[in-house]
């Protein structure tokens, strides 16, 4: 299989990453640490700043060589959080590292990252930040029955009152006549049946 | 005015009535109506009787009379003697415009007590998301959805959502009890 392993990044290796390689030969365990902790609260979108102020000011790093890191360090982490954490690449992700040189305990820990215990939630926070719709939070519902109105004396019309609030904090409510309903429920339904076949297909087709 | 004609007349007025004072028309105008099916009547006898048909209409609508009451009413109107009263080819006019109109009135003046925006329409897609710029590809199936929302004669608003397969189910519990809730107080016969 070696020889046809096309290794991580098909041979062309970002320009980032090599510099980073570069100036990783002579970098402290300790303080390799604490940029890859930067880098993931990064891609996380959690805060950074801070621990970054911390290793500027702590370190001889030159500002150069610093900046050489990290942002080397970011692209190959976010390039290698696309693919989905298979052995098979894992291995072609070490095989590349090696080949620039970086020192088995440094790749163990990026690896470690990527391959690791903690690349669920990482995937969490990065489909979470990713481009979708807005996502329903809370549906809430009442069924209304019209007795009577100033345009009919007996209305006896039942009809649903919705109101959906989502996650980007936007509420809609609106009435729904009974043979909307039953249009909306039908819709609900057969959504739900076309994703229960595509899940079922999926599962025979996508293999490693 | 040969017979038939004139039941053809009354019956254009009724319809024309209905496009105006229900379905919103507001083309159809009292002079369009008298232009068109009574041009030989004076203007004062012509509008004794559009008021006349549209007061009798909005009795009958209101009331969303059935076919017994329907004709008790109607019953009663002719009896009536004088000016007011109702001649037995308005009475028939009314009863064979009601038959075909009485559902769709109905619906109209229901919608006219309607003040939330209504749900008009929805469409959806199933999606199966394959890659992202940032993260990895999880091929779980997304449900896009879109509601057509909008108030009584106002241009529709969208809203677009999106689901797991998670909440769909969730949402298709919640329409199960609504149903059940609607099946509780509605006794079908």
């Amino acid at each position: 299989m070696a020889d046809h392993n096309v290794g991580f990044w098909g041979g062309r290796i970002p320009r980032e990453v090599v510099n980073m390689a570069k100036h990783l030969k002579d970098l402290d365990k300790q303080l390799f640490r604490q940029i890859l902790k930067a880098v993931v609260n990064a891609l996380d979108d959690k805060e950074c700043s801070g621990c970054m102020a911390d290793i500027i000011e702590d370190n001889s790093l030159s500002e150069d060589k610093l900046s050489d890191i990290v942002s080397g360090m970011h692209e190959l982490l976010r390039e290698a959080l696309r693919v989905p954490p298979s052995p098979v690449n894992k291995e072609s992700f070490e095989q590349d590292l090696r080949e620039l040189r970086i020192f088995e305990e440094f790749i163990a820990d990026l690896s470690c990252i990527v391959f690791g215990y903690g690349r669920p939630a990482l995937d969490a926070s990065v489909t979470k930040h990713g481009p979708r719709l807005p996502k329903l939070e809370t549906f809430r519902w009442r069924v209304d029955v019209a007795i009577s109105t100033s345009s009919l004396s007996r209305a006896l019309q039942p009809t649903i009152l919705m109101q959906l609030t989502l996650f980007d904090g936007n509420l809609h409510q609106f009435e729904v006549s009974l043979s909307k309903f039953q249009e909306l429920r039908y819709n609900v339904a057969h959504i739900l049946k076309e994703m229960n076949d595509l899940e079922k297909r999926s599962v025979l087709q996508i293999k490693d | 005015m040969a017979d038939a004609e004139a039941v053809k007349a009354l019956s254009g007025l009724l319809n024309g009535i209905a496009q105006r004072v229900y379905y919103g028309n507001s083309e159809i105008t009292e002079e369009l109506l008298k232009d068109e099916l009574y041009p030989d009547v004076p203007q004062e006898e012509f509008r004794a009787l559009y008021e006349k048909m549209r007061g009798l209409l909005k009795s009958v609508a209101v009331a969303d009379m059935d076919q017994t009451q329907l004709e008790a009413f109607l019953t009663a109107q002719t009896r009536k003697h004088g000016g007011g009263g109702t001649s037995a080819e308005q009475a028939a006019a009314l009863a064979r415009f009601w038959k075909g109109h009485r559902a769709r009135v109905r619906e109209s003046l229901l919608a006219q007590s309607r003040w939330e925006p209504a749900l008009r329409g929805l469409s959806w897609r199933v999606d199966l998301q394959t890659a992202t710029s940032r993260g990895q590809t999880s091929n779980s199936p997304v449900a896009l959805v879109e509601l057509e929302l909008g108030r009584n004669g106002q241009d529709s608003e969208f809203v677009c959502l999106e689901f797991d397969d998670v909440k769909i189910n969730q949402v298709l519990k919640k329409m199960a009890e609504i149903q059940e809730s609607i099946d509780s107080i509605v006794h079908h016969s």
